[in-house]
């Protein structure tokens, strides 16, 4: 897909003195940008979309350059063909649902992706008739995202999908976004400071702070280096394990992580699921512990020791296990001493199958 | 024309007040609607020079503003002159005239109300709109102009309002010609100063409260039936 390749390369300065300064490469399939608020991602896709002009730099999709500042060469937005998504969706209150939807199709008229396919994919043929303000927001959110499509676009920008949906409706839009992304070979880009939206949508990401990008590469191993580095200033790193060709056994499922076994209570909706567990939910031992009420025993080698002191719960070591992902695991500097860990000692972690949570 | 209890001349004011503050409205509508998203929507070095100038009618007294006018459409003025040799169109004195002071007089009134209106709506739609391919003149009237409908018929009512009302530049760049450019305003000074026109002054005193009355009440329908639609939604 030679055609979704993104370069960018670009300055944006506020005048509140905020200053992006970033520079990444894209080549297509699902991308997203990853950092906390107010890391810049947002202006980056608005200088993308092209609502912003950078100050300096420029950016090249294909073989178009989209803005060149020192070239003077700047495409308007209503030319660029790149579809945006905005996090408050901004559809307009006075037409319909319809009228929404066909709003971009003026221009670009009837292209691959048809208005009776786009209704189809994502579920809108109850709502045309309706106005944006009797629907609601996951129900806006797939409106937004027709309207987008609907316009042919080449590249397809998302501010934020996932944010203020209820947890059932997140399932939802993912599904749908990744049906979008399947029947139309649609390059997206995301923009999400949440994790488990980015590891479960991405392939690929970028991760920003403070205006400029710190870590890019394929999304697991990134995500697993941001934790590690923002450790020491958030109160502590969270636990999402991916678990691979769950099944239903008796009154549970069991599925895999890597090549070792995982146990799940009760029914479990898909094949592929994430759980969370807090790292303090974690027991580590040196060697397994043959019978034992924890059914789940994940071995694993020590690949980080962090030292976290806090006001609230005092020092504590976050030690990061190595398991075919990266678990971290809560304990205190006397149980880190008295076990002699340190990187490379061969543990197994012990999980409390009623600790976890399942993501959807 | 004569009917009711009006004569032809209190009816020849009556409808000329009418087509001089439609005729205002109508062509000032258009470019302080520009004006107003201009100022809601851009920044610009000189943009508050810019406001100083649109609201010096508001502040200054209308006979100054109308003797600026008088310079500015005169035969002599440069203006006016353009006009008089190349349109063959006389302002000074006729009907233009005290339409061109009306619609500079309420053009500061209308400006305001519809920037308050654009400022009110999400600007961010316009920008949705721009990334869904429209060129900005097809987003200005696809979603601007619907979203900020409400503050062109607030504008609209009230630089009518206005100029229905307006003396004292009228009377300055157009005078006070029976039939030609002697409005309602103009009528009711005049005939005060003749011996026997206080009856004329009250008719047509009754005449003006029932126009600006009417005015009001317009708007309000246009304006309740524009929220009513969107409450359905």
């Amino acid at each position: 897909m030679r055609d979704a390749r993104l370069e960018f390369r670009c300055c944006y300065e506020y005048r509140s003195g905020f200053r992006l300064d970033a520079e990444f490469t894209l080549e297509g399939g699902i991308c997203a940008l990853f950092g906390p608020s107010g890391s810049g991602k947002s202006t980056c896709l608005s200088l993308i979309v092209g609502l912003l002009k950078p100050q300096a730099g420029a950016i090249r999709m294909g073989d178009t350059v989209l803005v060149d500042c020192a070239g003077g060469h700047c495409i308007p937005s209503h030319r660029r063909r790149i579809g945006m998504v905005f996090q408050d969706h901004l559809l307009f209150p006075h037409r319909s649902v319809a009228a929404n939807l066909r709003y971009g199709m003026a221009r670009s008229g009837e292209g691959t992706i048809r208005f009776d396919e786009v209704v189809d994919v994502l579920e809108l043929g109850d709502l045309l008739d309706r106005y944006p303000a009797q629907l609601s927001g996951g129900q806006q959110r797939r409106v937004a995202l027709g309207r987008a499509l609907l316009t042919q676009p080449r590249l397809l920008l998302m501010d934020e999908p996932l944010n203020g949906l209820e947890e059932a409706l997140r399932d939802r839009i993912l599904e749908h976004l990744q049906r979008v992304h399947e029947h139309w070979q649609m390059p997206m880009l995301l923009v999400s400071h949440d994790q488990v939206a980015v590891r479960r949508l991405a392939e690929h990401v970028v991760v920003l702070e403070r205006g400029s990008v710190v870590d890019q590469g394929p999304v697991n191993q990134t995500l697993d280096r941001a934790t590690l580095q923002t450790l020491s200033t958030h109160p502590g790193p969270t636990n999402l394990l991916r678990i691979e060709q769950v099944h239903q056994v008796g009154d549970h499922s069991a599925g895999r992580i890597g090549d070792q076994p995982f146990y799940l209570r009760g029914r479990v909706p898909s094949s592929t699921v994430y759980v969370r567990c807090a790292p303090s939910d974690v027991a580590l031992v040196l060697e397994d512990v043959p019978v034992i009420s924890m059914r789940n025993h994940l071995r694993g080698s020590v690949c980080d020791i962090v030292c976290v002191s806090s006001e609230s719960a005092g020092e504590v070591v976050y030690v990061a296990i190595d398991v075919g992902q990266v678990l971290w695991a809560q304990v205190t500097p006397s149980a880190c001493r008295e076990m002699g860990l340190q990187k490379g000692t061969r543990v197994v972690c012990l999980i409390k199958a009623s600790a976890m949570d399942l993501v959807t | 024309m004569q009917g009711f209890w009006l004569d032809a001349s209190e009816w020849q004011a009556v409808c000329l007040s009418l087509r001089v503050a439609t005729v205002a409205v109508l062509c000032s509508l258009p470019p302080a609607t520009l004006l107003a998203w201009w100022l809601a929507r851009k920044d610009f070095p000189g943009k508050s020079a810019v406001e100083t100038v649109l609201n010096l009618p508001l502040v200054l007294p209308p006979v100054v503003t109308g003797y600026l006018l008088l310079v500015l459409f005169g035969t002599q003025g440069w203006l006016g002159r353009v006009l008089d040799q190349w349109l063959g169109v006389r302002i000074v004195f006729t009907w233009r005239g005290a339409a061109v002071a009306s619609a500079v007089i309420a053009f500061p009134l209308m400006v305001r109300a519809i920037r308050v209106a654009l400022a009110g709506m999400d600007a961010r739609l316009e920008q949705a709109a721009l990334t869904l391919g429209a060129h900005p003149i097809r987003v200005f009237f696809t979603v601007t102009l619907p979203l900020a409908r409400h503050g062109l018929i607030a504008g609209a009512i009230l630089g009518f309002a206005r100029s229905i009302g307006e003396f004292g530049a009228t009377i300055m760049i157009a005078g006070s010609i029976p039939g030609q450019t002697r409005t309602m305003p103009l009528y009711i000074f005049t005939a005060i100063e003749s011996p026997d026109g206080i009856a004329r002054a009250q008719r047509m005193v009754i005449v003006s409260i029932l126009i600006a009355a009417g005015a009001l009440i317009v708007g309000e329908i246009l304006e309740r039936r524009a929220r009513r639609q969107r409450a359905m939604r």
